[in-house]
C-alpha cells in the first residue's frame, strides 16, 4: 500500500489513523502513533494505530503526563531511540503497562518542532531482534522524518488559527524552481539553467514540498498553482 | 574526540558546556567581533535555551577545542531570525531532513598548525565527521551552516568543500558571514577521514568524555591554591601536620587521613594538599 498525501484523504480524523497504518505497512513497523501539541489550543492531539484497550488505559491513567517517549524527545532535535530511555522510572512505569497490553518496547520517537512553538511526535515500534531493528532504523529513518513533518503540518494546519499562520512562504528561488518543474524541466536541467548544483535544486524542492504540505513534487506544483504562488507553466 | 550533548544528557555536561560557551565568547565576541551577548565570560543566546544539540570536540588533554550547535530547520532557528540578512529577506529553507548548524568554532589559540592531533585541521575534521555521522544517524541529509570566510576556507582545504551556498555574504563584525550547504553522505565522511587520517570512531561514551574532561583538573600544575583564597581550618591543619611529619610513616599517615576526608575538599584542594608542603610553602 502506497503512502498517500494526507490532504487527499477525506477530511475526517480517521484519515490520520489511516495514514499511520500506511506508514506501518510501508516501513515495516508494528505500530505508529502521532502526538501533537499546539500552543494556540493548549492541548495534545493524538492519533494511534494501537488497540482501543491500550488507548483507554493510556487516557485513564493520564500516561501522557509522564510518557518519556514524548517528554524526552521534546528535548532532542534528533529521533530518540527508546533504548536511550530505559533507565528512567517513568519509562519503567509506562513500558511495564504497555508490555501488559502486548506492546513492544522497541521503537523510536521523532520530534518535529514547528515555527510557532508547536511540537509533534511520530513514534513507531517494531518487535524484532536488536540487530534487525538497527538495520531497519538506518534504512527508513530519513523517510520517517519526512512522514513526521507531513502528519504534524497537516494536523496543525487543520486548526483554523494555526493554519492561517502556516501559509506557504516560498522563497524566490523555490518558486522559480517549481515554475521550471511546472514547465516540464528535469532537476538536472533546472540546475544547469540556474547554475546551481543539482543537490541544491533537490534541497529547494524538498523545502517547497514541506511548505506546501505535499509529499510529492507534482502535488506541490499543483498546490502552488492553486494558491497563485506560480503560474500554470 | 567528540561528545554529543543534547537536552537529554546536558545535566551531565554543564561544566563542558560552560567551557564551550567560554570558547564561543573568545571566538565570536573577541576574534570575529560579532554582535553577541557575553555574560560572565560566556557567549549564550536565546537559541541555546531551545534544547539544541551540541557536537563538542576535546583535545587529548580534555580541553574543549571545537564546537558546533544544531537546530531543526522546521522550527525556530537562526537563519529564520537573526541571520535573515544573509537570505536577503527571503524565507529560509524548511526541511525535515535539513538541520542548521551555527556557532561553528575551533580554538585557534590552543590548537597548533600542521595536521597532527591537537592541530586546527585535525580538530575541524574530527568535528565535521562527528556532526555528519550524528546527522546521518538521525536521517538528516543536508546541513546548512552559517560560517565566516576563514572557516569556509578551512573546510575547502580539508576535503570538505560545501556543495553550494545560499543567499549572500554579509558583513558581520570584523569579518563576514555566509550560509553554506553540506551534504551528509558517507562519501564526504570518507574524504574527511582520509584527509585527517582518522580511522576509528570519533565518539566518546558519556563516561569517557567526563573522565577526559575532568582529568585535566588533576594535572594542571598551577592548580595548587590558584585563587590564593585563605586556607580553611582543615587545610591549615593538614599543612601543619605535613610540615611536622618527620618520618615517611608519619607522612603516609597524614596522606591517608586526607584521603579519608576526601569529601571535605574539592578535587583541586585535595590535589594541592597531597602536594604539600611544596604547594603551600608560602601560604602556611
Amino acid at each position: 500500500m502506497e503512502i498517500i498525501d494526507l490532504s487527499t484523504l477525506p477530511g475526517t480524523e480517521a484519515r490520520y489513523t489511516e495514514f499511520l497504518k500506511r506508514v506501518c505497512d510501508k516501513f515495516e513497523m508494528d505500530h505508529a502513533a502521532y502526538a501533537g501539541m499546539n500552543p494556540s489550543e493548549g492541548k495534545v492531539a493524538g492519533h494511534v494505530t494501537y488497540n482501543d484497550d491500550w488507548k483507554e488505559h493510556y487516557q485513564k491513567h493520564d500516561l501522557v503526563m509522564i510518557d518519556p517517549t514524548l517528554h524526552m524527545a521534546k528535548r532532542s532535535i534528533a529521533p530518540v531511540d527508546w533504548s536511550r530511555l530505559e533507565r528512567s522510572q517513568n519509562f519503567q512505569r509506562v513500558f511495564r503497562d504497555a508490555h501488559d497490553f502486548g506492546l513492544p518496547s522497541q521503537g523510536v520517537t521523532i520530534p518535529v518542532r514547528g515555527p510557532y512553538g508547536d511540537i509533534g511526535f511520530l513514534s513507531v515500534t517494531r518487535d524484532c531482534p536488536k540487530e534487525e531493528w538497527r538495520k531497519l532504523y538506518t534504512h527508513v529513518i530519513s523517510d520517517l522524518q519526512s512522514m513526521a513533518v507531513h502528519i504534524h503540518d497537516n494536523v496543525i494546519t487543520s486548526d483554523e488559527f494555526a493554519g492561517a499562520l502556516y501559509h506557504p512562504n516560498l522563497s524566490t528561488r523555490e518558486a522559480e524552481i517549481l515554475q521550471w518543474v511546472a514547465a516540464g524541466k528535469s532537476q538536472q536541467d533546472i540546475g544547469d539553467i540556474l547554475s546551481i548544483s543539482h543537490r541544491t535544486v533537490e534541497v529547494h524542492l524538498r523545502s517547497s514540498r514541506e511548505k506546501l504540505c505535499a509529499l510529492t513534487t507534482p502535488q506541490a506544483v499543483g498546490r502552488a498553482i492553486a494558491v497563485g504562488l506560480i503560474g500554470t507553466g | 574526540m567528540i561528545i554529543v550533548v543534547d537536552g537529554l544528557n546536558r545535566h551531565l555536561f554543564s561544566e563542558v558546556l560552560d567551557e564551550m560557551f567560554e570558547l564561543r565568547a573568545r571566538v565570536f565576541g573577541e576574534r570575529l567581533g560579532w554582535d553577541v551577548t557575553i555574560e560572565d565570560g560566556k557567549e549564550i543566546d536565546e537559541f541555546d535555551h531551545l534544547d539544541p544539540t551540541y557536537v563538542i570536540g576535546f583535545d587529548d588533554r580534555g580541553n574543549v577545542v571545537a564546537a558546533v550547535r544544531a537546530l531543526q530547520t522546521t522550527g525556530p532557528h537562526m537563519l529564520a531570525d537573526v541571520f535573515s540578512a544573509i537570505l536577503d529577506g527571503e524565507p529560509p529553507i524548511r526541511s525535515a531532513t535539513m538541520w542548521e548548524s551555527t556557532r561553528f568554532c575551533v580554538d585557534t589559540q590552543r590548537l597548533t598548525r600542521g595536521k597532527g592531533e591537537n592541530s586546527l585541521s585535525y580538530a575541524t575534521c574530527e568535528l565535521m565527521i562527528g556532526s555528519l555521522e550524528y546527522a546521518i544517524n538521525a536521517g538528516v541529509q543536508d546541513i546548512i551552516t552559517v560560517i565566516d570566510p576563514v572557516m569556509d576556507r578551512v573546510l575547502r582545504r580539508s576535503n570538505c568543500a560545501p556543495y553550494d551556498y545560499v543567499g549572500k555574504t554579509v558583513p558581520m563584525g570584523k569579518v563576514s558571514a555566509l550560509a553554506a550547504l553540506v551534504d551528509c553522505t558517507e562519501e564526504r565522511i570518507a574524504s574527511l577521514r582520509e584527509f585527517a587520517d582518522i580511522q576509528d570512531s570519533v565518539f566518546l561514551e558519556e563516561e569517557e568524555a567526563l573522565a577526559l574532561f575532568n582529568s585535566k583538573k588533576l594535572v594542571e600544575p598551577s592548580v595548587a591554591n590558584r585563587d590564593h583564597k585563605p586556607l580553611t581550618q582543615l587545610e591549615k591543619y593538614f599543612v601543619e601536620q605535613m610540615n611536622a611529619a618527620k618520618t615517611e610513616n608519619e607522612r603516609q599517615d597524614v596522606l591517608r587521613l586526607i584521603e579519608t576526608l576526601s569529601d571535605k575538599f574539592t578535587p583541586e584542594q585535595k590535589t594541592a594538599l597531597l602536594g604539600t608542603p611544596r604547594a603551600f610553602a608560602h601560604e602556611a
